[in-house]
């Protein structure tokens, strides 16, 4: 086993206000060029569990992200958090991505510039499209194991063993996993609350070129498994949600009268036992 | 364009012919002997969709060891078949390893359709099983629905806030996976003279686990009796506008008194009022109960998410233009705490005669 850590921590660069989006009229898909990104804030989650690792255990944290290439200055804010470099994954090719070729792109790109990488982590989701598939489907690309809602990890670097604790929200239960490494992890959301951004880390980030940019002339990555060609799925139409016609009766009394009201209709709704 | 072009595919997809797919599965979670209710529920949409493509069946698909008589539960909520491995393997949860083994089973048998519940593990689960058999996969639908023509699934789910429905499809790939979260479809009748096929397939795949897996379980003890908000037909949900803990615990009483149980807006869950588990929402739990009561809660899109299939919906807050309004059966405009004191005084002598 080498010395210290090699984490690298996927992120996202999400789109901050989710209701003032335009879409591309054709592929429904949501226009990212020139909207002013953000780190989607649960990757910073776990950017602050990959820190805590290497802060223990020694090594380095990198970030990278597949973006258009205004996403470099969103990753100047992992720098300055505390990565010690970043990778924008930038290129046309990868534009219109479902999160099958997001996740091939995100997987080859790493077995590529990182070959020997311990521990890859992910945030739990991301707050623009909600779906968490990117830990398990990465995963899937390069056959790991995996585990998703990590809270906390203990790593023997002796003999490469990771104990990861995770959380199950629904059931109420811890679990702790114990793997070989190299694995997967995606952190839970409500953990490892994330330190400050150092605007100094972050300037000199601009300043030395810690953001690299990684383009398909150096990934070589087959063009029908990237973008919108390696995407199975289509989003075939959006539309206004439309809600559930209620009755809308508002009563204003006092609170006597309001009570008596709303306890009348529950009542006569047969919602409250009469 | 010739053939070869247009079948042009990734390197690394093999190549399929969606007409040897056929019929519906539900992936069972279950636990402690238990089926998970959303996978009971998604048994129930999985039989009305195969009712409108007509020639596909519903088959539930286990993993466990010592499964016993749970393997006839599903058909008893609708499933035409049951097919399921029960190894020692399977004694402890891992998520690669069950992922595998899903992957195997749906290589062997190639269904068109395979459906999660959208639970912490079916979440974990779906993703990669998707990826493994190259095809694509929606998270969280709201809605599904089948074009008999195509043979596609409609996933509907709410994208970008919530103010837009996505229907995502995947033409050219099968099979088509979606996770659904609990309580967005009603759980079917449980009819126990119901009949259906139950098959058993041994697992030999070795996979390699690269470690022990699963080597600790830890129950937190909560600190709250109420039953999970997802469990409950009454929900009290407390907004910020209740205005700190003591806001919650006037509510609980409320819950209490109506044998419901209490939620919180990701704001009340946020200050600490309220555990996570009890937020309500998008990035909470949704929620169908018979009754909704939002209490101080001011209605924003992502809370609505969580609640707007509720039966009957009320409201009580004290801004006559609070958006929650909108979606309301019954709303009160006033002060919370006058309301609610009067409600449970209300309630209370209703029980003593
Ligand atoms: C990506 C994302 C995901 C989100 N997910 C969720 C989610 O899952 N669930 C969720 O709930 N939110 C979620 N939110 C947050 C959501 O946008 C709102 O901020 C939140 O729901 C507001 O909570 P609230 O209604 O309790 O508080 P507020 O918006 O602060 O509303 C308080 C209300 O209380 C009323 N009020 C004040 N005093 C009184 C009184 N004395 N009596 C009666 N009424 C009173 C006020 O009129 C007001 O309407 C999410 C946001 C984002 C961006």
């Amino acid at each position: 086993m080498k010395e210290g850590l090699t984490i690298v921590v996927p992120v996202k660069a999400g789109v901050p206000n989710i209701t003032a989006v335009r879409f591309d009229p054709v592929t429904h898909n949501i226009v990212r060029e020139g909207v002013p990104l953000m780190l989607n804030p649960y990757d910073r989650n776990a950017l602050e569990f990959a820190l805590r690792l290497k802060d223990k255990y020694g090594g380095k944290v990198i970030t990278l992200s597949m973006a258009p290439p205004s996403g470099k200055d969103f990753l100047e804010s992992t720098v300055g958090m505390g990565a010690d470099e970043a990778y924008l994954i930038t290129d046309r090719v990868f534009a219109g991505a479902d999160t099958l070729a997001t996740s091939y792109t995100v997987a080859r790109t790493i077995q590529k510039l990182f070959p020997n990488f311990d521990l890859i982590v992910f945030g739990e989701e991301t707050t623009d499209s909600t779906t968490a598939h990117m830990p398990a489907q990465v995963a899937s690309w390069l056959e790991l194991p995996y585990v998703y809602y990590a809270v906390d990890a203990e790593v023997d670097v002796k003999n490469g063993m990771i104990r990861v604790t995770r959380y199950l929200e629904d059931e109420g239960v811890y679990e702790v996993y114990e793997y070989k490494l190299p694995v997967i992890i995606s952190v839970y959301k409500n953990s490892n609350p994330p330190r400050d951004i150092s605007l100094n880390r972050k300037i000199q980030a601009r300043l030395s070129g810690l953001v690299k940019s990684v383009t398909n002339n150096e990934l070589k990555l087959d063009t029908f498994c990237v973008g919108l060609r390696g995407s199975p799925t289509i989003v075939a139409k959006l539309e206004e949600a439309k809600p559930i016609e209620r009755k809308k009766q508002i009563f204003k009394g006092s609170p006597e009268e309001a009570a008596k009201w709303l306890l009348e209709n529950l009542v006569k709704e047969g919602v409250i036992k009469a | 364009m010739s053939t070869a072009q247009q079948q042009r595919i990734c390197s690394e997809w093999e190549p399929i012919n969606k007409s040897e797919y056929r019929g519906i599965w539900v992936y069972i979670e279950h636990a402690n002997g238990v089926i998970k209710e959303g996978s009971l529920q998604l048994i129930g949409k999985a039989r009305e969709l195969a009712g409108k493509l007509g020639d596909a069946d519903v088959t539930a698909v286990m993993l466990g060891y010592n499964l016993g008589d749970l393997v006839k539960e599903p058909i008893y909520y609708g499933a035409d078949k049951v097919i399921y491995i029960d190894n020692p393997v399977f004694s402890k949860y891992i998520p690669h390893v069950y992922a595998e083994a899903i992957v195997y089973l749906a290589r062997k048998y190639k269904p068109e359709i395979i459906l999660f519940a959208g639970t912490k593990r079916g979440r974990e689960l779906a993703p990669y099983v998707a990826n493994s058999l190259r095809t694509g996969i929606t998270a969280d639908c709201t809605d599904l629905d089948v074009d008999p023509k195509t043979r596609d699934l409609d996933q509907v789910r709410p994208t970008y806030g919530g103010n837009m429905l996505a229907h995502i499809r995947t033409p050219t790939r099968r099979p088509q996976l979606a996770s659904v979260r609990p309580n967005v479809f009603p759980t079917p009748p449980r009819d126990t003279s119901r009949k259906g096929e139950v098959i058993r397939e041994e697992f030999n795949e070795v996979i390699d686990p690269r470690g022990p897996g699963l080597v600790e379980v830890r129950s937190v003890v909560k600190g709250d009796e109420l039953p999970p908000v997802e469990k409950s037909d009454i929900v009290v949900v407390a907004g910020k506008g209740v205005g700190g803990p003591d806001g919650v615990k006037l509510l609980t009483e409320l819950a209490k008194e109506l044998g419901g149980t209490i939620g919180g807006s990701k704001k009340v869950v946020d200050a600490g009022w309220l555990p996570s588990d009890r937020q309500i929402g998008q990035t909470g739990k949704t929620i169908r109960p018979t009754l909704y009561i939002g209490v101080g809660v001011s209605g924003a899109i992502q809370h609505i998410f969580g609640m707007k299939e509720s039966r009957i919906i009320v409201a009580i807050n004290s801004d006559p233009n609070a958006p929650i309004f909108q979606y309301v059966d019954y709303g009160v405009v006033g002060d919370y705490k006058d309301v609610v004191t009067k409600l449970l005084e209300l309630l209370r002598n209703r029980k003593k005669g």
